[in-house]
């Protein structure tokens, strides 16, 4: 068993396996998965001219958001990714699978805090509030993106590079704990087993994530493994119906309108602040912070 | 819940993670050159000694015990000229048997101009299976900065002549070892 774990692999083949599993699935299961959920929408008569309208809103914010992420992502992989790697990291570990496991690990705990510190200071939940604002809950909304989503995934992942993963093993990781994330939108999946609901994260506590109701705000931030919020004290346990969205509603499903709606409310809460010193702390204070 | 408390239980989980991971390779790098060198001490003593004949010449390496005239006749040294962007030159690979392996290292490596470097020796390619005409092997190779080790095939032309052949994920190359 040690021997299979510690066995060199090949770079070629883990690529083509994360290619498997990352850039694939969105045609073996996202896809199929977003029609079985239209099917049902018709089929319970809630397929609304709201609904297509909000979809394709989310499919737009995603392409804004993919440029930007590819920007940054390139600009970080090639330049301070492999820079800290190749001067500042622990020594380089061997490529087998016991690497790439803990790399997944990691990127899933790096998740857990880059996503909880996108709803806990200003400026992230000012990205992050685009995710949340959609009153559905499907497939769709796992590509709902804000416009500075990317930055704090790529500040997270750094402590993983000069742990000594290989940036491409720990972008290809992120990738992964992102695609299992966008599996968890949908309503279609109720309660799974105890095992899987205790360790990992599932479609029903994510729905909770998702619930604009009071006791499940800012809760449930894990990517793949719920213990990570079992152990961190964000748990909470799909109780009451999810009522999706956000406190504020965004009531529009103008795409330019979706993408930059909580820049804009940043910008109007930091011109309504009085002194420096509170307009900065609007950014790093938790959204619901306001100056005395 | 504190933040000293979830600094703490995160910084756990992080070098338990990282630890393990650090652990397995370190375990595993150094058992896999412990086992190289075991295999080099045995090579050494069923073959006589044909390990340690880095100088001698393809004669001597004949005339010893344990000599097998069918395949053994490539131990030596292998020249391979390269001509890429990265390495305009050759590089001259030590070629031995290994516990009925042929395992190449690198030896030296020439430029264009004819001025030569000794290079630190590293295992490029193993030779499993050696009919003395045609082998199967393990071939090591850099791309992009990452090392691979991809199958290839030998297919002898002559006793001073093979070619090195792979074919990866459609990453294919073809190359002429010459005999010194």
């Amino acid at each position: 068993m040690i021997e299979l774990l510690s066995k060199k692999l090949n770079w070629l083949d883990v690529e083509y396996w994360f290619y498997i599993l990352n850039d694939l699935s969105l045609i073996y299961i996202i896809l199929p998965f977003f029609v079985l959920e239209l099917i049902r929408y018709a089929y319970l008569k809630r397929l609304t001219k709201d609904l297509i309208l909000d979809s394709i809103a989310n499919i737009i914010t995603f392409g804004a958001f993919f440029i930007i992420e590819i920007v940054l992502g390139l600009l970080a992989i090639t330049k301070v990714y492999f820079w800290l790697y190749n001067n500042f990291s622990l020594p380089h570990l061997e490529l087998n699978l016991v690497t790439i496991i803990t790399c997944v690990l990691l990127a899933d705990l790096a998740y857990y805090w880059e996503h909880r510190m996108m709803h806990r200071i200003g400026i992230g939940w000012a990205t992050h509030t685009v995710h949340h604002s959609s009153p559905h809950f499907n497939m769709s909304v796992a590509y709902r993106f804000g416009p500075l989503d990317a930055i704090l995934p790529i500040l997270f992942s750094l402590p993983i590079v000069l742990l000594g993963y290989d940036p491409i093993l720990v972008l290809l990781s992120e990738i992964f704990v992102q695609v299992f994330q966008t599996l968890l939108h949908t309503e279609i999946i109720g309660k799974l087993v105890k095992p899987v609901e205790y360790i990992f994260n599932t479609p029903s506590h994510h729905r909770v994530h998702h619930g604009s109701n009071k006791q499940y705000w800012d809760k449930n931030y894990a990517g793949i493994l719920i213990i990570w919020d079992r152990i961190l004290g964000t748990f909470e346990p799909e109780v009451e119906k999810v009522k999706y969205g956000i406190s504020e509603p965004l009531d529009s499903n103008n795409p330019i309108k979706v993408f930059f709606h909580g820049l804009t409310r940043l910008y109007d809460k930091v011109k309504k602040t009085n002194g420096l010193k509170n307009k900065i702390l609007v950014f790093v204070k938790p959204p619901d912070w306001e100056s005395k | 819940m504190k933040s000293s408390t979830l600094l703490f239980r995160s910084l756990a989980i992080v070098i338990l993670i990282a630890g393990s991971a650090h652990l397995v390779s370190y375990t595993s790098i150094h058992s896999e050159n412990s086992k190289s060198k075991l295999k080099l001490k045995e090579g050494v003593d069923t073959n006589s000694e044909i390990n340690s004949t880095e100088n001698s010449s393809a004669a001597e390496i004949k005339n010893q015990e344990g000599f097998d005239n069918t395949t053994d006749y490539i131990i030596g040294k292998w020249k391979v000229n390269y001509h890429s962007k990265d390495f305009n030159g050759a590089v001259i690979y030590d070629l031995k048997k290994e516990q009925h392996i042929f395992n190449a290292y690198t030896y030296e490596y020439q430029d264009q101009n004819g001025n030569t470097e000794h290079a630190k020796s590293s295992k490029i390619l193993s030779i499993e299976k050696f009919d003395g005409h045609k082998g199967e092997g393990i071939y090591n190779i850099e791309y992009e900065g990452k090392q691979y080790d991809v199958p290839c095939t030998i297919d002898m032309i002559d006793e001073n002549t093979f070619k090195l052949s792979y074919d990866y994920y459609g990453y294919s190359d073809t190359e002429t070892w010459k005999k010194l």
